[in-house]
């Protein structure tokens, strides 16, 4: 390997990663924490204000009486087969919010009382699941979505960048370096092998994120230049090409009951647990039920479930080109590519192991900015050996690492335990959840700056461990009846943030000390004089 | 031993001139990521295929683009880069839309 190549990558990389990764430290979180999406909405649901869901087999009474009802229901609706904390109703529809837009809608709910009363109720999902995964999603930004996106994809090309220059500038001492962890007292040796060790090991992971996320933020794009270069305007005409069979039936034919529905299921396509139908009738009259389902067995094409289209009147499958199992050729290719980006094959022990590849990777991008600041104070110190003061550059990266990295963690557990007070309290959720998020984010970033670095670590990560803390504390409270509510099912979220506050404090303890016993001309030291933004 | 091998000052390649090297894998490289799509969509294994093959052809851009972004560093200048990017464009290209006008 050529050593100007080597140098000339290692800046690249040295660059790249300073642009982009604190939005990558962000997405890497929140995204590890969007792994338990379905367990945390349930945590986060109140409880239904509704009876007990009836049972499978007696759900087209329900049907019947929601319809009898409310005739416009019968266009569409959903049944839902998988009742928990997270979706405590078997029948779901919803109407256009006031400003018609998709994520405005009002969603209800049906139930019979024991006694065969129908009961509605407006019933509304709570949003910080959702909110997690939006933050995610933008990489941390407060943006609109079409704003949000651009930046993220070229977040993501810079990250794909990091990832091949970080290979070529690692590729020369890969042999001697890989299996050394030198933990002693050269701490930025044993940081340097820390990221290292991560980013090789991990690498086939986050080549995948790197490349399912350009086209996550780039893919109206993609086909807009795409249908102009290579199809000639005609690529409305493809999209027809896939849409459902078409079914024949008489207007008014009797649509199967879910429970027929399961079992027609099972007989095509043994293995796929049905989790929600959706009946909803086409332009032609002709009922489609559209089925999400779980197989663990392979791969998924949504985060959480794969689909099929089914015929509501013969139960047979009319498009099952994103059925789990089912998938030949390029749509089996395509699943692959959103399957390995959301972790949705192999069920719970893939999705712990992503959780803990997205918590390494977001310390990875935390070790990068850290090696920087490193690096930059030595070549300071040669250039002038007398200096013990950091040069502005290094404190204020310092502090954006600290105030960021650890402002998006404190921010999103105290936005997730927020989910159990804000209802009745708040009138839009989403934005509340908003401003808890950026009120805490916000007033890390600012303390971070005006302890500087060194001193504001330690204090944010107990802040972090105080944040997360209020989880479960919301939890307890809830058990003893004094604000929201607590579900028995969800305790493993509770448990998951004992363990968060745990990691936090020891990390806590020890940035304390390295504070107390490390070099005083490091951006680690307390004796580092005032900070950035006071000078 | 050595790992690393150096070359003369003249021929080595640096990061100072990276603008023009990544404006070129940038923009060219995206045009790269179209028309050699554009090559698999038609003429790659399958041939039309369809609307899921659609999607698979858009999926492609992304390695394809980053590949060229993250490589063309290795362009001693940015004039080389815009020079040599953009004759694979005008190659790949003119390869596309004469086979599709072979194939019309």
């Amino acid at each position: 390997m050529r050593t100007d190549v080597v140098k000339m990558y290692k800046d690249v990389h040295t660059w790249v990663g300073i642009v982009s990764g604190l939005c990558l430290f962000i997405a890497f979180y929140a995204g590890a924490l969007t792994m338990f999406e379905t367990a945390v909405q349930g945590w986060a649901s109140p409880p239904p204000n509704l009876p007990a869901a009836v049972s499978v087999e007696d759900t087209p009474k329900l049907i019947a009486a929601t319809i009898a009802a409310h005739p416009e229901v019968a266009k569409e609706y959903e049944i839902n087969l998988d009742v928990g904390p997270q979706a405590p109703a078997r029948m779901t529809w919803h109407v256009d919010g006031p400003s018609g837009k998709r994520g405005d809608e009002i969603h209800f709910a049906s139930a019979l009382t024991p006694g065969g009363q129908l009961v509605v109720a407006r019933q509304d999902e709570t949003p910080v699941a959702q909110w997690i995964d939006v933050l995610h999603q933008q990489v941390g930004l407060p943006f609109d979505h079409e704003i949000a996106m651009p930046i993220m994809g070229a977040i993501s090309l810079l990250y794909a960048i990091a990832l091949v220059s970080g290979v070529i500038a690692f590729l020369p001492s890969l042999t001697k370096d890989l299996f050394a962890l030198r933990i002693g007292r050269n701490l930025k040796r044993m940081w340097l092998d820390v990221h290292n060790v991560l980013g090789v090991f991990s690498l086939p992971f986050h080549v995948i994120m790197a490349l399912t996320a350009v086209v996550f933020a780039f893919h109206d794009q993609f086909y807009d230049t795409q249908n102009a270069a290579l199809y000639g305007g005609k690529i409305d005409a493809i999209w027809a090409e896939g849409r459902p069979k078409t079914q024949k039936h008489p207007p008014g034919a009797p649509v199967l009951t879910p429970a027929q529905m399961i079992q027609r299921i099972d007989e095509q396509a043994p293995g796929f647990r049905l989790l929600r139908i959706g009946y909803a009738t086409n332009p032609k009259g002709q009922v489609q039920a559209r089925l999400q389902g779980e197989d663990a067995r392979y791969g998924m094409r949504g985060p959480t479930f794969g689909l099929a289209t089914a015929d509501a009147v013969s139960g047979d499958l009319i498009q099952s080109e994103y059925l789990p199992g089912h998938q030949v050729g390029w749509a089996a290719a395509v699943t692959g590519f959103f399957t390995l980006h959301f972790g949705s094959f192999g069920g719970p022990a893939v999705r712990w192991g992503y959780f803990a590849l997205g918590l390494a990777g977001a310390f990875l991008f935390y070790s990068g900015n850290l090696l920087w600041i490193e690096s930059r104070r030595k070549r300071m110190a040669k250039r002038n050996p007398t200096a013990v003061v950091q040069s502005r550059s290094t404190q204020v990266l310092g502090a954006l690492t600290i105030g960021v990295a650890l402002g998006s963690v404190a921010g999103v557990s105290a936005t997730l335990a927020a989910a159990k007070w804000l209802p009745g309290r708040a009138e839009d959720l989403m934005a509340a959840h908003m401003w808890v998020y950026y009120a805490v984010f916000l007033s890390c970033v600012t303390w971070a700056f005006l302890r500087g670095a060194a001193r504001a670590a330690p204090e944010l990560l107990w802040a972090c461990a105080a944040a997360t803390l209020l989880v479960p504390l919301s939890s307890l409270l809830g058990v003893l009846g004094v604000v929201g509510w607590v579900h028995p099912e969800s305790l493993i979220v509770d448990l998951t943030a004992l363990a968060g506050v745990a990691a936090f404090a020891l990390m806590a303890r020890l940035t304390a000390r390295r504070l107390a016993e490390g070099p005083t001309d490091s951006v680690w030291s307390a004796a580092t004089p005032e900070p950035a933004v006071a000078g | 031993m050595a790992r690393t091998v150096a070359v003369p000052k003249d021929q080595q390649l640096t990061s100072r001139n990276w603008f023009g090297k990544a404006s070129a894998g940038l923009i060219l490289g995206y045009g790269l990521a179209l028309s050699l799509s554009g090559l698999f969509a038609w003429f790659g294994p399958g041939g039309y295929g369809g609307p899921v093959k659609v999607q698979f052809n858009m999926w492609m851009m992304s390695p394809i683009w980053a590949l060229v972004l993250s490589f063309c560093f290795f362009f001693r200048d940015g004039l080389r880069a815009w020079l040599w990017l953009g004759g694979a464009n005008i190659l790949a290209f003119g390869l596309l839309f004469a086979g599709r006008a072979v194939l019309a």
